[in-house]
């Protein structure tokens, strides 16, 4: 047979069933995708509310312009961005150093990698109560760093610990996760080369800084955009452990959202608010994309 | 280009010499530490749930008496039976279109028999980018507009259909041989019988993999169900879990810690079961 993958019948003209074969996902991209996508941008310029009466008016840029305008906006601004800054540097790290330390073959080596995975096929929801009562006054934590000596925070219950606790627990919960994205990263880089600078007596920290880390970047472009997308939409862990307080010190973009939205009925402006972040999140995706390009066009 | 066929194979070296003993222990010695303190907020949730009398203390839960009392609370008192029925019930709904569909979509794109083949997957690719906050919103007015709101349909039918599993699915046909099918064709077989008889078993590994990662996606999912339904009868378990937790049972520890053990449980047999499938599947995942 030739080895050519193509056949001639492989490129004819679609029948009926090929289109009948499309139909579901053209039919679900419409009705769940294209449709709400559109509808949310056309509503994030109108002051639509189900519960108002008159339906919706045209309202221009304003909802845009309120958001901008609205502290409580910046405020949860300011704690996605302080969320993002704070965890994503740690994850990365830990990360890389978990999937370096797992990579070469040893005994027992799927253990480690299962074992650090574990907090990443667990729910969020789960993950957050667990470390709600591990946190809680009087909880294991406390207990802990009486032991040790050392002075026990409110977490949770004070605005100025309440986020950092997240962010860790955030650390701890994705790291598992992103160490097998470094993992096939790591696969993907030839043997040769480390024989070929061992044989010329390189370390194994010019190694790891020559070889290893540039053939990483499109590794670690891919990990960090995934995470920060992530990241600026956290919420499942603040609706459980603090429901955006105390005193707003962990209202986030997504949870002032879902406030907006679903408490004041306010969805021309939720939308808005939506769009927003959008904005933020390709903005962000673009920055690092042109910081850290990979090596060699792929 | 074998990335398809890569998502299922086994990721890792090709089998050489079993690794020796004494090196192997030296990295156990300093890892292993780290993976207990990472898996003790797991030991801490199920001790605090077997022990009645602990509240949220370790070391009084780890000292006993044991008894599964929170358990019994959670299935009598607080329905939790009925939230873990409907996970149960929109999981497998859920897999199964995803599975099917997925099937389908991702066959005919990878075969390139429609007009326009690179613009559908780009439209697939966008579909994964979409946020999950622009969407939340208009889902929600379409589902009222739909009548589907606080129903099982709100819960299924708007992931019946997964653009990353297409995607996946794509990738594997992509990567396929075309003589099984062009001999089926000669013989006469229909495009249908063709899909059915040839490729849908040449499928099944990435489909495997396609079914367990909306498995674990599904029985996670917080968000859309959350806002997607209102009764009590209709909670999804972490939706359920995570309700419970802001009623009087706020500070129960063991009660809560009960719900989530049961709530995992599910997922962590799976994972541990599938565990090769489903870090291969990343693996290749994540070189695109």
């Amino acid at each position: 047979m030739a080895p050519k993958t193509r056949g001639p019948r492989a490129g004819r003209a679609a029948g009926a069933t090929s289109w009948a074969f499309l139909s579901p996902w053209v039919i679900a991209f419409g009705v769940f995708g294209l449709y709400p996508f559109a509808f949310s941008l056309a509503a994030s310029f109108t002051d639509y509310s189900p519960i108002r009466a008159g339906g919706a008016r045209f309202v221009g840029f304003a909802n845009y312009a309120r958001a901008l305008a609205d502290p409580a906006f910046w405020s949860a601004l300011g704690n996605t961005a302080l969320f993002v800054v704070g965890t994503i540097p740690f994850t990365t790290a830990l990360a890389l150093a978990l999937a370096l330390a797992v990579q070469p073959a040893f005994r027992g080596r799927t253990i480690f990698r299962v074992g650090f995975f574990v907090p990443s096929v667990v729910s969020v929801v789960v993950l957050s109560l667990v470390f709600k009562g591990l946190y809680a006054p009087d909880g294991a934590l406390d207990g802990l760093l009486r032991v040790l000596h050392l002075p026990a925070p409110a977490w949770l219950l004070d605005p100025r610990t309440a986020l950092p606790a997240i962010m860790a627990m955030d650390v701890w919960s994705a790291s598992g996760y992103y160490m097998i994205i470094f993992l096939a990263g790591l696969e993907a880089i030839p043997r040769e080369l480390y024989d070929a600078a061992r044989l010329e007596g390189a370390s194994p920290r010019a190694q790891f800084t020559r070889i290893t880390l540039p053939l990483l970047k499109p590794t670690l472009l891919f990990v960090l955009v995934v995470n920060t997308v992530r990241s600026l939409q956290i919420f499942a862990e603040v609706f459980v452990m603090t429901r955006g307080g105390p005193l707003h010190s962990t209202t986030t973009v997504v949870y002032y959202l879902y406030e907006e939205a679903f408490y004041r009925f306010e969805l021309g402006y939720a939308s808005a608010v939506g769009y927003l972040l959008f904005a933020v999140t390709l903005a962000l995706a673009w920055l690092q994309m042109k910081t850290i390009r990979p090596a060699g066009a792929r | 280009m074998s990335a398809g066929a890569g998502a299922v194979n086994d990721a890792a070296h090709p089998a050489g010499p079993p690794p020796a003993w004494g090196p192997s222990l030296a990295r156990w010695l300093w890892l292993g530490p780290v993976l207990l303190s990472m898996l003790l907020p797991f030991a801490w949730m199920v001790a605090v749930s077997l022990a009645p009398g602990a509240g949220g203390s370790f070391v009084r839960a780890l000292a006993g008496p044991w008894d599964l009392g929170h358990y019994r609370t959670l299935f009598a008192a607080a329905g939790l039976a009925r939230y873990l029925l409907n996970s149960a019930l929109v999981a497998v709904a859920v897999v199964s279109l995803n599975v099917a569909t997925a099937a389908l979509v991702g066959y005919t794109l990878g075969r390139r028999r429609v007009p326009g083949e690179r613009w559908w997957t780009l439209g697939i690719v966008a579909t994964l980018m979409l946020p999950r906050q622009v969407l939340m919103i208009p889902l929600y007015l379409v589902l009222a507009r739909m009548h589907l709101l606080d129903s099982y349909g709100a819960l299924i039918l708007p992931f019946a259909v997964d653009a990353f599993s297409i995607f996946l699915v794509r990738q594997y046909v992509a990567a396929l041989p075309l003589e099984l099918e062009e001999a089926a064709r000669v013989d006469g077989a229909s495009d249908w019988l063709v899909f059915r008889r040839v490729v849908l078993p040449l499928l099944k590994p990435v489909l495997a993999v396609v079914a367990i990662q909306s498995f674990l996606a599904n029985w996670n999912s917080f968000l859309f169900p959350l806002i997607f339904v209102d009764s009590d009868r209709l909670r999804t378990l972490p939706v359920g879990l995570a309700l419970l937790s802001q009623t009087e049972h706020s500070v129960d520890w063991g009660f809560l810690m009960a719900g989530s053990t049961v709530a995992s449980l599910p997922v962590l047999a799976v994972f541990l079961a599938f565990q090769r499938q489903i870090l291969s599947g990343l693996l290749a995942g994540a070189e695109k």
